[in-house]
């Protein structure tokens, strides 16, 4: 901005242009300097606790356990003393972490696959029926993720109790339970952002297979998927690390059978023992699905999250 | 949103060939255009019922119970058979919200502390977060890098996050109190998790969880503002601080009104970076609503009190959600 300034100011007074520009050019390079300070500074607030995360989960507890801020020398390092893989290698033996693993990907994938399904149905609908209750609909669908999750999960809770008891329904600690409930968090986003990939999508196309005698679930399945591809790859992206990442209702509705990573992490931490270590090695792998399905599809998620936020 | 949707031709009514004979008896008329509906529309309602259903089971269904069940004293016992459990009129908002008694302090505190939370927050994450978006707004190299790295609070699983900030915050192994005592502002370490700290341990961790979003919101909001107005504010030898104020924050008003608004709506949700900093108990001095309902009902198994708090929870948020909504429609206006 201050290059740009000094140029206009340059061919507005042409002769004392020279000197101006001069100073300009100084005032440029000061500039420069301080915007690369600040640049360097907010990278260095955003990467900080990660590098702290990396350099824990590379010391042994022991080195750990006996550092100590108080005590000059001592202070825990940036650079381990003694790295060791061992957080690594022992991670799954306090804490059955790869067990959680296995319950987030089997619950986040289910989730990703039924939400998105529905989510597209639904998404199909309001796109290209103008039907009685299309708006109203839409409100009761944004409405619900306005609400703190608190509310629904007490009455959530009794309602698996009673239709265990009532039916002998299993819901809790199960995973079409979980993979139910995530669904329902995830759809109201999913429908949104598909119907505005939809609404994208040309009317005429649908006229047109239409007349050739595609039946309605055909011309979406051929004519609209294929279009909508990059939009429905971001929301089943979306979907996934929201079942990845949500902490109140598996802190609830998980037991041993479907305990998920987002819950199981805190595990390593008890009122006994602190392992830290551990810890931060579990997290970077926790971390690392959400970390690659994000920067694979970074764009698409990118504009769709701010769309969704800005439209509510 | 309605007007994209009324701008499109309406598929329905864009349908080609579809017969139309007038029937005669004003009866057979009525049963047709029923019928003609059906063959219209039936599709539509068969495509949401999916979604109805799932919205219906996880959302609107508990809403209604929520309600039924806080006029109840439900316990433990009582769960199983919670239609059964005597009526109790309005004991349990009165056990929850009195000021007088135990729960209903630390009801209102967590409301108070809860609010106090997302006001530093917010605010402290909307103007870090234009800053960012302000100086990523020009061409430097690497710059999709850049835009892409600072956002990796905000796509970090929550649980790993906050944790990574409890470790951060510990007070005899932690990075804050090692670079505080190497500074010299503090002689003895500083307990950070417990008490009176706590909330601030857990504002930091949360501004730098969210003003990534904020940045991300402002940044594709400042791509809008047209360059001709800098240009010309320029030539009228406008400085940078009065282009700022004139230009970009007026310009940036319908972004910044929904980007708050969202923030306060979700900040009521704030459960996570408490849970997980915090633990079940984060104290009276940053107890949020969430925390001490999901105690009061799954550890001491007050099932009709912690509803009735959530309750009054949803009315608090049924209001904002009003003010939201009428904000929308305001700013849908300004724009079209």
């Amino acid at each position: 901005m201050a290059a740009k300034g000094s140029v206009v100011a340059g061919h507005g007074h042409g002769g004392s242009g020279n000197r101006k520009r001069r100073r300009g050019r100084g005032r440029a390079i000061g500039g420069r300097i301080l915007f690369s300070l600040a640049l360097a500074a907010v990278l260095a607030g955003v990467l900080i606790p990660y590098m702290w995360m990396v350099s824990g989960s590379f010391k042994s507890s022991i080195e750990l356990q006996a550092s100590d801020v108080t005590r000059p020398g001592l202070e825990p390092s940036w650079i381990p003393r003694q790295p060791t893989l061992d957080n690594y290698r022992n991670v799954n033996r306090t804490v059955r972490i790869l067990d959680y693993l296995q319950h987030s990907l089997v619950i986040s994938t289910g989730t990703m696959v039924v939400a998105t399904s529905i989510a597209l149905l639904a998404a199909y609908a309001l796109s290209r029926w103008a039907f009685p209750g299309r708006n109203a609909y839409v409100v009761a669908v944004l409405s619900t993720q306005m609400l703190p999750g608190i509310l629904f999960l007490i009455p959530y809770f009794i309602l698996f109790t009673w239709l265990r008891n009532q039916f002998g329904l299993q819901l809790r600690d199960t995973y079409p339970g979980m993979i139910l409930t995530y669904t329902s968090f995830a759809l109201p986003f999913a429908i949104v952002m598909l119907r505005s990939f939809l609404d994208s999508i040309p009317v005429e196309l649908d006229e047109q297979a239409q007349i050739d005698g595609a039946s309605r679930l055909r011309i979406l399945w051929s004519v609209l998927l294929p279009l909508a591809r990059p939009g429905i790859v971001s929301v089943a992206i979306y979907c996934f690390i929201m079942g990845w990442n949500e902490v109140l209702f598996a802190s609830v509705l998980t037991g041993s059978h479907t305990r998920t990573v987002a819950v199981g992490l805190l595990e390593y931490i008890t009122a006994h023992e602190a392992r830290w270590t551990m810890m931060m090695a579990a997290s970077i792998i926790v971390s690392l699905p959400v970390l690659v399905l994000f920067s694979f599809m970074q764009r698409y998620v990118i504009s769709g999250l701010v769309s969704g936020a800005v439209k509510g | 949103m309605p007007p994209q949707a009324s701008a499109r031709p309406e598929p329905s009514r864009a349908r080609p060939g579809f017969p139309v004979p007038v029937p005669a008896q004003p009866q057979r008329r009525a049963l047709y255009k029923l019928r003609r509906f059906l063959v219209r529309m039936g599709p539509a309602y068969l495509l949401i019922l999916p979604a109805v259903i799932a919205m219906l089971f996880v959302h609107y269904i508990p809403m209604a119970g929520g309600l039924l069940v806080s006029f109840r004293d439900i316990n433990l016992f009582a769960v199983n058979r919670w239609y059964e459990a005597p009526w109790v009129g309005l004991d349990n908002f009165v056990a929850g919200l009195d000021p007088s008694g135990f729960l209903g302090a630390r009801f209102w505190r967590s409301l108070w502390n809860v609010t106090y939370f997302g006001a530093v927050t917010i605010f402290a994450g909307y103007v870090i977060g234009m800053g960012v978006a302000i100086l990523l707004n020009r061409p430097f190299p690497l710059r999709s890098l850049v835009r892409g790295l600072i956002l990796l609070p905000y796509i970090t699983p929550d649980s790993v996050a906050y944790s990574v900030w409890r470790f951060i915050f510990q007070a005899r192994i932690g990075l804050v109190n090692m670079w505080l005592m190497k500074l010299g502002l503090i002689q003895e370490p500083v307990i950070w998790l417990v008490g009176s700290n706590a909330i601030y341990a857990v504002m930091v961790a949360a501004i730098w969880k969210g003003w990534p979003f904020a940045a991300l919101v402002l940044q594709a909001g400042l791509q809008t503002i047209p360059r001709e107005l800098y240009e010309s504010a320029q030539i009228d030898g406008a400085s940078r601080w009065q282009q700022f104020r004139y230009i970009t924050l007026p310009m940036l008003a319908p972004v910044t009104r929904m980007l708050i608004l969202v923030s306060i709506l979700w900040n009521y949700n704030a459960f996570n970076q408490f849970y997980v900093m915090l633990g079940k108990d984060p104290g009276p001095s940053a107890d949020v609503p969430s925390t001490l309902i999901l105690r009061e009902t799954f550890s001491t198994f007050n099932f009709g009190v912690g509803t009735a708090m959530s309750v009054v929870l949803m009315i608090v948020m049924l209001l904002l959600t009003m003010v939201y909504l009428r904000a929308l429609r305001a700013a849908e206006r300004g724009q079209a």
